[in-house]
Parts: structure tokens; sequence; C-alpha cells
């Protein structure tokens, strides 16, 4: 059922209460009081008294809604109040955490920023780490090697001494004689051929190993070139044609004589290898713009495009362990870059490789 | 004409042999086994004019020697004839004019005979 609202009550009970009061008050006035002018003085006492205690009903009835209302709204400015308060709290609160937030991204950004700079830091010490280790590996053995080679090519050295000095007095000896003899003319030019071909190979191995840190010594490349191929003659004949297209000029580069011969070692020595059955090495040479370029390509096998970007890295290798340390190119590139020249590769698979170093010219004084 | 007297000095007889068996019919060759035989053989020949060491001897290495040898007699030209490969102790040598010139085994009789012409004839 729906409830009838308070004001609509109170209204309806006001004039139902009024109308009885009005309709039945004169006649009970009338069964008490007889007289006509008495009976109009009382009905204006009774219209006085009727508004009086309507009055006072009304305004303790007003006042005591009235009073509700007001504690309403008192209570409801203390909520607000109350309520403006807990925000500007909440809000400072919050401005308080926004602040501390930020701050900590800040410290955390530095955080990561060193931990930035002490990462690129670290890869910097690996690569000086195992630039150094190259470096230091290859020292040590080409000083022992050196020492070895020094000692070795003494001791070579003195017995051919013997050969061609007894060789050359025999020329001497059958000159002197008259004696022409085809054999005998063979058999001298074989053993010359041999002495020669020796005296090479010792000569070439003392200049690989020498042990010097100067980078101005006169670098005839063509020479160093030449000497490295009687170095791998062993190594490449009957297996590998070598083409050599040397400029007519001569190649002079200031420089390290060993380490040069390193370089060319190091990059013939590859081309051999990577030749399985037959093969051909083209070396080519040319002055151009005060520089020397040096090309080898070979037929070999060739190196894969995603190997082929690692190839200078220290100790990388495709190489079955123990066959290979990784070294070789990564050295001939530190010594190319020591030489102020460049030094770039290019391969297919089952094609073939081609290295060109370019170096500069030794000034002309 | 007598021949010009050349001194080579070397440990190893087989060297000395050779060097004078191919060198005799133009100088007169004396030979000398260290470098303190060597020595003496100077004092005692004033008219030597070239003097040829090996690098690698007993008592005393070939530039110690020709240090020595020169403080004798400094009209000598001195050279030094090895199976090593150039050393810093040689090029010194080369670079304060104590030897003329170094030579390496196994020798060519020419490039050393040419070389003795020269320090003869001039």
């Amino acid at each position: 059922m729906a409830r009838i609202k308070f004001e609509h009550r109170i209204t309806f009970i006001y004039i139902i209460l009024g109308a009885v009061w009005i309709l039945f008050s004169d006649s009970i006035l009338k069964l008490f009081i007889s007289d006509i002018d008495n009976l109009s003085e009382v009905q204006t006492l009774k219209g006085v008294s009727y508004v009086v205690i309507t009055a006072i009903f009304f305004y303790f009835f007003i006042r005591k809604h009235l009073s509700k209302l007001r504690n309403t709204e008192h209570e409801l400015e203390k909520h607000k109040s109350n309520l403006q308060q807990l925000v500007e709290e909440k809000t400072m609160n919050l401005d308080h955490a926004i602040t501390e937030l930020s701050n900590t991204n800040i410290a955390l950004n530095e955080k990561n920023d060193i931990i930035n700079q002490q990462n690129a830091k670290l890869k910097k010490t690996l690569k000086e780490l195992k630039d150094t280790q190259t470096h230091l590996i290859q020292v040590e053995k080409m000083a022992s090697l050196g020492v070895l080679t020094a000692g070795i090519s003494h001791e070579i050295n003195n017995p051919l001494n013997y050969i061609l000095g007894g060789l050359t007095g025999l020329e001497n000896h059958f000159a002197d004689e008259k004696i022409n003899d085809q054999k005998v003319e063979l058999y001298l030019s074989s053993i010359r051929t041999g002495v020669n071909r020796a005296t090479a190979i010792v000569s070439g191995l003392n200049q690989l190993t020498r042990n010097r840190e100067t980078y101005e010594e006169d670098c005839d490349i063509h020479g160093i070139i030449n000497n490295c191929l009687t170095i791998l003659d062993g190594e490449l004949k009957n297996k590998i044609e070598i083409k050599k297209q040397f400029s007519e000029q001569p190649m002079v580069v200031s420089g390290n004589v060993g380490k040069l011969h390193q370089v060319f070692l190091n990059i013939l020595i590859n081309a051999g290898q990577s030749i399985d059955d037959q093969g051909i090495i083209t070396i080519s040479t040319e002055i151009k713009k005060e520089k020397a370029h040096i090309k080898i390509s070979d037929n070999g096998c060739g190196i894969s495009k995603e190997n082929l970007s690692k190839i200078t890295d220290p100790f990388f290798t495709t190489k079955e362990p123990g066959k290979g340390t990784g070294l070789g190119l990564a050295i001939t590139y530190n010594i190319i870059e020591a030489h102020k020249g460049t030094i770039s590769f290019m391969s297919t698979l089952n094609k073939g490789t081609s290295v060109r170093i370019a170096l500069p010219l030794k000034k002309e004084k | 004409m007598k021949k010009p007297k050349i001194l080579y000095v070397d440990d190893e007889p087989i060297n000395l042999m050779l060097f004078e068996a191919n060198l005799e019919k133009k100088y007169q060759i004396m030979t000398a086994e260290n470098g303190t035989k060597g020595l003496e053989i100077i004092s005692e020949n004033s008219d030597i004019r070239v003097v040829v060491s090996d690098m690698k001897m007993p008592v005393m290495n070939g530039i110690e020697f020709v240090r020595r040898a020169r403080e004798m007699s400094a009209g000598i030209s001195y050279y030094i004839l090895t199976g090593f490969e150039i050393t810093a102790e040689i090029q010194q040598a080369l670079d304060t004019g104590l030897i003329r010139r170094y030579f390496k085994k196994p020798f060519n009789i020419n490039e050393i005979s040419s070389e003795i012409e020269i320090v003869i004839n001039g």
C-alpha cells in the first residue's frame, strides 16, 4: 500500500478538524448559550482562540521540523567540510606519493644509465681483453718461433755454406780444367737450384719471424709475396696453380717486413686450405692513388654470408679443434690496421674468396 | 805483383777451407779459428787489407773481435759474414762504421770478391 505523504496527511487532518470545528462548535455553543449578543462575542472569542491554538500548534510543529532540518543541514555542512578536508588530505597524500614516485623514477633512471654505461664498459673491456689476448698469443708465438728459426737457420746456413762453397769451387775447377760435360753441367745446376731454394726458404722464415716492432722498414710487397710462396711451396705445389699479375712498377711500403710476411702467409694459407682438390690462386697488384693494392683470389670453398662478418673476430674458426686457432685473420686485420691500410673480404659459397688489401706507399723523401 | 792479404776468421774448418779455396787465386788468404788467433795474425801482418769474420764464435764474437782488431789496426776494412739474419748488434756496427758491410751465409763468392776489389783498388 502506497504510503500517504506526511504533508498530505497533516493538511487533510487540519481540513477535517477545521471543518468539524466550524460545523459543530457553533451548534455546541448554541446548546449552552441562548443570548444572541453573547453568542456573537463568544463566537469571536472562539475564532481568536482557534487561531491562537492553531498558531501555537503550528509554532511547535514548524519548530520541531525546522530544527530537524537545521540539524540535518548542520550535519551536512559538517560532513561537507569533513569531506573537503578529507579530499585535501588525500590530495596532499597523493601529491606526496607522486613526488616520491617520480623521485624513485629519476633514481631508477639514473641507476639504469649507470647499468647501461657499465654494460658498455664491460663490453669494451671484453673486446680489449680478447684483442690483448690475441696479441699476446701472437707475440708469444712469434717470439718463440723467432728464436727457433733464428737458431735453426743459423745451423742450416752453415752446411748450406759448405754446399755452395763446394759448388762454387767445383764450378771454377771445371771451368779451369775446361771440362765441358753436359752431365756435369746438369748435376751442378741441380745442386745450385737446390741450394738456392733452401737458402730462400731459410731466409723467408727468418723474415717472417724477425722480432722487430718498427714500422719504418722498406717492405717490397712483391718480394714478400714471393717469399711467402717459397715458404708455402711444399704445401701448394701439385694442387694449386699460382697466377701472378704483378704491377710493373716496384711496390714499396713503409712498414714491418716480418709482420707483412705474416699477413700474406695467413691469406695464402687460408686460400690454399679452401681448395680441396685442384684450384687456382690469383695474386694481382696495382698502384693506384699512392696506394699499393693487392688482391688475392681463390676458387675454393668460399665463406657463408653469416660467417663472413666474423672472420676477423679473434678465436672465430670453422676448423676442427687443433686445426686452427681462429687468430690468423684477426692478426692479419690488426697488422693491416697498424700499417694504416685496409682489408676487405668478398666471398661466395662454393665459388671462392677474394681478399683486397690497400696499403699506403712509402713516401719519397 | 804480390796478392793482397785477406784474413778470414770462422770457427768451422770447412768454411775456412772453402773460403780459401775459392779466393786463393786472387788473394793471399790467412785464416783463424777464433778471435784471439785472428788478433795475433793481425798484429804479425801489418799488410792485411781486408778482414772477414764470422759472428758466432767461441772466445769472442765477430763484433767484439772486429772492435779489438780495429783498435790495433784501423786501416783495415772489416766485414761480418754470418748465418744469422741481421741483428741489432750488427746493425749498430754498420751504423757506427765499425764494419763496412755484412754478408750472409751461404756466401756468394762473387759478391764478396767484388766488394774486396772495391776496397783494394779504391
